[in-house]
């Protein structure tokens, strides 16, 4: 076929054509989209999860959009990208509702901003947590190469600004026209489904352990004697989500895993053993699912007998909260005199003076008739149990409590360690019966080890470290774990999606029209030359024999 | 939007090679199964290089990539000998006047190189979601390469020539040297001016461009004495 052909014409005279109908097609199918982004960017979709029904959190997935500064998106085809600390609560009522997905990128370090920013921050957050938001969300890490694409869609929205205000004077419409071809775009890519599909084995883990001074007589008769002691129950939640999946601060476990092992201490010397039984109890995502993992274990245990009280840890030292000297003790009804929680409400105010004048306020908050809960002691009210919750927020709907930006120092550590300082105190002078003296002192003092060690403890599903140091400290370690109903789920997780962001630099369709005059104008200039090349043969031949003349004279 | 880039950029690689074909009087010559045969001397030829640079050259001395290393890349500039070689065989196979005989060596060996080394480049690359000039900027180097390669057709006929003038012997030798080495100098001095690529793609189409006006004058002097 070939050999015959004397041009490139006569192939095509043949059966080619049709062999390149079938082939072409193939080719194009074979190798559709091939992705070489030129920046990719690991990012987190924003946490979702259901709780009573009601929907929470970001509800899709997937992005493939144009990307477009906060001041210049205008429809849903448009993917806001921008700083977490640009973004109002306004502008983010505005972009959930229009825009077509959102990718914040999160700032190194929140400790450089200014209070009003960080406010701003904490009630955004606050925002996100608190309702459904259909468009995707994604969070990146700071980066700098993010950053730099940030700061080119601001660039090309004041560089389109500009242009809005030429056309109010009339400029020369090709201005306009070259600011057209000249636009950088970016395409935000997230591949992932429309739909994300709940985890039907959501379960939350419930770890619970028990100090009691006679642990190695079991029983005398048939009687357990240590159950005719009275009980204190202290718990805490361990934050495991938040805006999205971390690894978070927990001072409230800290502060609770401290208790733990300074009393065990107490406990492990027998003649110092008061009589009184503590019953420590972590459970884990807790206000965000409205104490749902507390909610059944106060189901199944509300008739244990001699229940003191029980003192729920919740947002205990919440690093960027202003005032660091105040703790405030919430109950759903105030307690009488002369009751067990009185008197630890009387020695707390007594010894926190005694540390860097930290006051002691009371907090009374009615029961909530409905099924959400503002503190986790209001389950333990709900069957009649006395309870408390010590926090250093004063209101429940503080956004502080479910923040996932902390700083992580020393002051921040100091504080914790102060705090479960006094906490340990009142606790042990409740439970001896004494008013006076100081009782963790030298080898058993909080130590600031103690509080960085546990500071970062994950989740039991994660690995083993809390269901190790409860093993460690206490007896009767007990893992339970609240699994979610697979019809009318109280509460439900969705598969937690970590992404990859591909931001690909793309040219406005009248570019590459552009281009092709470009490029036409530039080919004609060629078939010219080409065209011409004999006139320049010539030339060049008129010279060559000139020269060869001189040379021959 | 993507495809109708890859059709700017397609349009810009191989119009050119067409024109040539279309308009230097080949096609009136019925040249096209000898411009595939020089393309197919040009994929044995590839394939010998390649063979020596691996058993040859050790991986250590290929500099890593965005790195200039004037010994290994003079180095490997030894092995395009290889390049001279294929081109001079195919012009002793083929027949026909002065001429058409050089374009069709010099268009089949570039047309072969184009194909090979862009052509899966482009499929790949300037179909893709991403706009990068990059591609553009290949384009038109590969316009400048037609003119090297007919070039260097041109000066190994001149340099096979017992007939050519004794003064012109040396000059035409030193210019195929240049054009052997020709990555080692051209990459060093723009190493060394560190320019952008709009620069550097000017830069070596002017050189390719002095080359060429070089061997055209020198050609034309012994085309006007041989009488083709």
């Amino acid at each position: 076929m070939f050999e015959e052909a004397d041009n490139l014409a006569d192939i095509f005279r043949g059966g080619l054509p049709y062999y390149l109908l079938i082939v072409l097609p193939i080719l194009i199918l074979c190798s559709s989209n091939p992705v070489l982004a030129s920046s990719e960017f690991a990012v987190q979709r924003m946490s979702q999860f259901d709780v009573h029904g009601k929907q929470f959190g970001c509800r899709s997935s997937g992005i493939n959009l144009e990307g477009k500064s906060l001041y210049s998106w205008s429809t849903s085809r448009h993917c806001v990208v921008t700083r977490l600390q640009d973004l109002t609560v306004n502008q983010f009522h505005e972009i959930r509702l229009k825009a077509g997905g959102l990718v914040i990128l999160l700032p190194n370090d929140i400790s450089q901003f200014g209070e009003d920013v960080k406010q701003q921050i904490y009630q955004l957050e606050h925002l996100m947590l608190t309702q459904a938001t259909s468009i995707p969300v994604y969070f990146s890490r700071h980066d700098k190469n993010f950053e730099q694409v940030i700061a080119d869609l601001q660039r090309s929205a004041t560089a389109e600004d500009y242009q809005s205000a030429s056309h109010k004077q009339r400029e020369s419409a090709l201005s306009e026209i070259m600011n057209s071809i000249s636009a950088n775009g970016y395409q935000i890519v997230i591949t992932g489904g429309s739909h994300t599909t709940p985890n039907k084995q959501s379960k939350i883990p419930i770890i619970q352990g028990e100090l009691a001074p006679m642990m190695n007589i079991k029983t005398v008769g048939d009687v357990d004697v240590n159950s005719k002691l009275p009980l204190v129950v202290i718990t805490a939640n361990l934050k495991t989500f938040g805006l999205y999946n971390d690894y978070l601060n927990n001072p409230d476990t800290a502060v609770l895993l401290t208790l733990a092992e300074l009393f065990s201490k107490l406990y492990s010397t027998s003649n110092a053993a008061p009589k009184y039984r503590l019953l420590f109890l972590i459970s884990e995502s807790g206000s965000l699912l409205n104490f749902q993992a507390m909610k059944k274990w106060v189901e199944e245990n509300y008739q244990t007998p001699n229940i003191d009280f029980v003192l729920c840890l919740d947002a205990i030292n919440q690093a960027l909260s202003e005032d660091q000297t105040k703790i405030f003790m919430h109950v759903s009804k105030p307690p009488k005199e002369g009751t067990p929680m009185n008197v630890f409400y009387k020695n707390l105010k007594s010894i926190a003076t005694k540390y860097d004048n930290v006051s002691v306020e009371g907090v009374h908050k009615k029961i909530s008739t409905s099924e959400e809960m503002a503190w986790e002691h209001e389950r333990f009210t709900y069957k009649r149990l006395p309870a408390f919750t010590l926090s250093s927020v004063k209101s429940h709907k503080d956004p502080m409590r479910t923040t996932i930006f902390q700083e992580d120092n020393e002051s921040n550590i100091r504080n914790t360690q102060r705090k479960a300082k006094i906490i340990a105190e009142s606790l042990a002078r409740s439970i001896y019966n004494v008013d006076d003296g100081e009782i963790f002192t030298g080898a058993m003092d909080v130590s600031s080890q103690m509080i960085k060690s546990w500071m970062h403890v994950k989740s039991i599903l994660h690995n083993n470290d809390l269901k190790n140091a409860f093993e460690k400290y206490l007896k009767n370690v007990k893992v339970t774990y609240e699994k979610t109903e697979p019809r009318d789920p109280d509460f439900l997780f969705y598969d937690s999606f970590d992404g990859v962001l591909n931001v690909y630099s793309v040219k406005p369709a009248v570019f590459d029209l552009f281009l092709t005059i470009l490029i036409t104008a530039y080919l004609f200039s060629v078939y010219f030359v080409i065209l011409y090349f004999p006139h320049l043969y010539t030339v060049v031949c008129r010279m060559s024999k000139e020269s060869m003349k001189t040379k021959v004279n | 939007m993507t495809l109708y880039h890859f059709g700017n950029c397609v349009a810009l690689v191989y119009v050119p090679y067409y024109l040539t074909y279309k308009y230097s009087g080949l096609s009136e010559y019925g040249a096209f199964w000898k411009c595939i045969q020089a393309g197919g001397i040009y994929i044995f030829t590839q394939l010998c290089k390649m063979l020596v640079l691996a058993t040859f050259f050790d991986t250590e001395n290929v500099a890593a990539a965005g790195e200039f290393n004037i010994i290994s890349e003079f180095l490997r500039s030894t092995v395009d000998v290889a390049d001279l070689l294929g081109l001079i065989f195919i012009l002793s196979r083929i027949p026909g006047k002065g001429h058409s005989k050089l374009i069709t060596a010099g268009l089949g060996w570039a047309a072969a190189e184009v194909i090979l080394s862009r052509g899966i480049m482009l499929w790949v690359g300037a179909r893709g979601a991403e706009f990068s000039w990059v591609y553009i900027q290949k384009c038109l180097e590969s316009n400048i390469s037609l003119v090297q390669h007919i070039t260097t057709a041109t000066l190994l006929w001149l340099f096979t020539r017992h007939d050519l003038n004794k003064k012109f012997k040396p000059f035409v030798t030193l210019l195929l040297i240049a054009t052997i080495f020709k990555s080692v100098w051209v990459d060093g001095i723009l190493n060394i001016l560190a320019i952008g690529p709009w620069a550097t793609l000017g830069f070596k189409a002017l050189v390719a461009s002095i080359f060429g006006f070089l061997a055209l004058h020198i050609y034309a002097g012994l085309a006007q004495v041989i009488g083709i």
